[in-house]
């Protein structure tokens, strides 16, 4: 009886979820047909732009400033952008709808694409709303002039995907950034990059990210950027392949300072005061592999420089304080790796032997009582 | 010299710990749950807790502060315990009561044997029995070690003038370490010997009324019993 129920009900849902299957088998069938129409219609305009526009003479747009801008659009390139057979010309350029094309002013070249980045939202939402949250946008709000907005990094009628080969992303922050670029090409990061072509070295966008990049003198970026350098340097694995030290984030971490940053980056109160960082001992965009000959030597002299831009008067002994990312070792540090071992016995031998003691008296107490 | 409250009602009560003393606890309370809840959160800096913790108090900037005060507060008062005791063993008026003597080792084998049921009886104990005198001396020598590191760690520069600079990183572990321990033995030991144990649940009051009656003395401390009122007939 009881099996028979179930399959009849089993039945009865087949039916009822046969429905939804058919209008979403239905609606992906045609959605297919539908989006193939479309990117047929897709090439179909462009090509009809491409008529004039992909040909050399076409003419150029002029600007109030009195500069001009080719409006010729090379086949080759447009057929190379990862845009192609996606988007139609009209896509982007949507106030051309026929010709002759409608006059449209603009101040200059850059209002002009200033005015085109808010094209690129109506797809790129997310990528769009990053950028507003970066230093770049804020420049660009202020009315000053040059920060990129979204064709300036990514090109507009031959776009590529953005990081490929990673070293592009360089080249393009180096467009402005030129002087940060070639420095971070002679550090441990950029040669390894452009030499050995390695792919674990950080680029630009690493660290700054790619669209909400932050003030890098912002007191949150620096408050959080151990991080950006513990995301590889805190990978022990990563490092053993590097044959570098696999404890520097751990140790900076047990450190007073790291203890600090870790708290004030969860958000324990904006620091009133700057605590070291990574990079006020390492540099940045120049730092050198510790391993060249006397490199080393060399960090190691930055320490207390370091220490003293906040700790006025530090002596050589003060810079002694700090144990060069390496654990405490009996033959390093012994008074520091003494310490550590004793309370790592003491607190354990201590604790047991008050529990045992308790433990004993409450024995006592119940079979005391027991007894009457 | 022992004070000796007779009430109408005909309890007797002897006096435990003088006025003085009490504040003393009461101050070592305020300053020991003040460090603790500012200084914790530094040491396990990682954990969820202590960023809500310190937003509490305002931030870590100002916990540091709430932190350093009260550690000054408790620096200052004991150098005030230091300079009674002091003065106490020069003027020959202090008996050092909670001292570890060579009884107490006595005391801890008799109440061992006790506890496995090789002796009848509790030894009778003297004013102060060998489980709070070790918490005396544990806070004692914990203070001590408090003090100086946290003292290392709040002037770090001027520390480095005279002596080497492994001095911080291991003061920074002594002080974290010490805490720790003086944290779990309050938690444990005073917790069980003056609210968990059955001998005096849910609270030993003798150290905030200062008294204990003439019969609780006898039973706890047999000794401190035959010294006030004379040996028994």
């Amino acid at each position: 009886m009881l099996v028979e129920f179930v399959k009849m009900t089993n039945s009865i849902q087949m039916k009822k979820n046969m429905i939804p299957i058919i209008v979403i088998n239905t609606a992906m069938f045609l959605s297919v047909f539908l989006w193939a129409a479309d990117n047929g219609v897709n090439q179909e305009a462009s090509s009809e732009c491409l008529a004039c526009h992909g040909e050399k003479d076409v003419g150029a747009l002029r600007f109030y400033d009195g500069k001009k801008k080719s409006v010729f659009i090379d086949s080759k390139v447009w057929n190379s952008s990862v845009h192609t057979g996606r988007l139609s010309c009209v896509d982007c350029h949507r106030e051309i709808s026929g010709y002759p094309h409608p006059s449209v002013k603009y101040k200059d070249g850059e209002e002009y694409t200033a005015v085109k980045t808010e094209t690129c939202k109506r797809c790129h939402y997310t990528h769009y709303t990053r950028l507003l949250d970066s230093i770049h946008y804020e420049v660009l709000k202020n009315g000053g002039s040059g920060a990129p907005g979204c064709v300036e990094c990514h090109g507009s009628h031959g776009i590529q995907k953005a990081a490929t080969p990673r070293i592009s992303i360089n080249e393009k922050c180096g467009q402005c950034h030129g002087d940060v670029d070639s420095e971070y090409r002679n550090s441990v990061h950029g040669k390894a990059l452009v030499d050995e072509n390695n792919q674990d070295v950080p680029v630009c966008s690493d660290c700054h990210s790619a669209h909400d990049i932050r003030n890098p003198t912002d007191i949150e970026y620096k408050v959080n950027s151990y991080k950006l350098c513990g995301k590889c340097h805190g990978d022990a694995e990563r490092m053993k392949k590097y044959n570098l030290n696999p404890d520097v984030l751990t140790t900076y971490l047990e450190d007073f300072h790291g203890a600090s940053n870790q708290l004030y980056s969860t958000g324990a109160e904006v620091p009133g005061k700057l605590v070291a960082v990574c990079t006020d001992c390492h540099g940045y965009h120049s730092i050198e592999s510790v391993h060249l000959p006397g490199q080393a030597e060399k960090v190691r002299e930055n320490v207390l420089k370091t220490c003293q831009k906040c700790h006025q008067g530090a002596m050589p002994a003060f810079g002694d304080a700090w144990l060069s990312h390496y654990k405490p070792t009996l033959a390093t540090a012994p008074l520091v790796w003494g310490v550590k071992w004793f309370y790592n016995i003491v607190i354990p031998f201590i604790v047991l032997g008050l529990v045992l003691h308790i433990l004993l008296d409450l024995w006592r107490y119940g079979v005391r009582r027991r007894k009457g | 010299m022992t004070k000796i409250v007779r009430r109408e009602d005909g309890t007797v009560l002897v006096e435990r710990f003088s006025v003085f003393r009490r504040i003393e606890h009461l101050f070592v309370i305020a300053t020991f749950v003040a460090l603790c809840l500012t200084g914790f959160p530094q040491k396990y800096y990682a954990a969820g807790w202590s960023s809500a913790l310190l937003k509490f108090f305002g931030g870590l900037d100002t916990a540091r502060a709430v932190h350093r005060i009260s550690g000054i507060i408790f620096s200052i008062h004991a150098v005030i315990h230091f300079a009674i005791i002091v003065m106490g063993i020069l003027l020959g008026k202090m008996q050092l009561t909670l001292l570890p003597t060579s009884k107490d080792i006595h005391d801890i084998i008799h109440t061992l044997r006790y506890y496995f049921g090789k002796a009848k009886a509790l030894p009778l104990y003297p004013k102060f029995h060998y489980r709070q005198k070790f918490e005396y001396i544990g806070l004692i020598f914990g203070g001590v070690v408090m003090i100086v590191s946290g003292l290392i760690l709040l002037y770090p520069v001027l520390i480095t003038h005279y002596l080497p600079g492994q001095l911080i990183p291991a003061a920074r572990i002594a002080h974290s370490g010490e805490a720790l321990l003086a944290f779990l033995v309050i938690i444990i030991w005073h917790l069980y010997g003056s609210h968990i144990s059955p001998e005096v649940f849910p609270m030993d009051k003798t150290i905030f009324t200062g008294y204990m009656t003439k019969e609780e003395l006898e039973e706890k401390h047999g000794l401190e019993h035959e010294r006030v009122f004379g040996p028994k007939p």
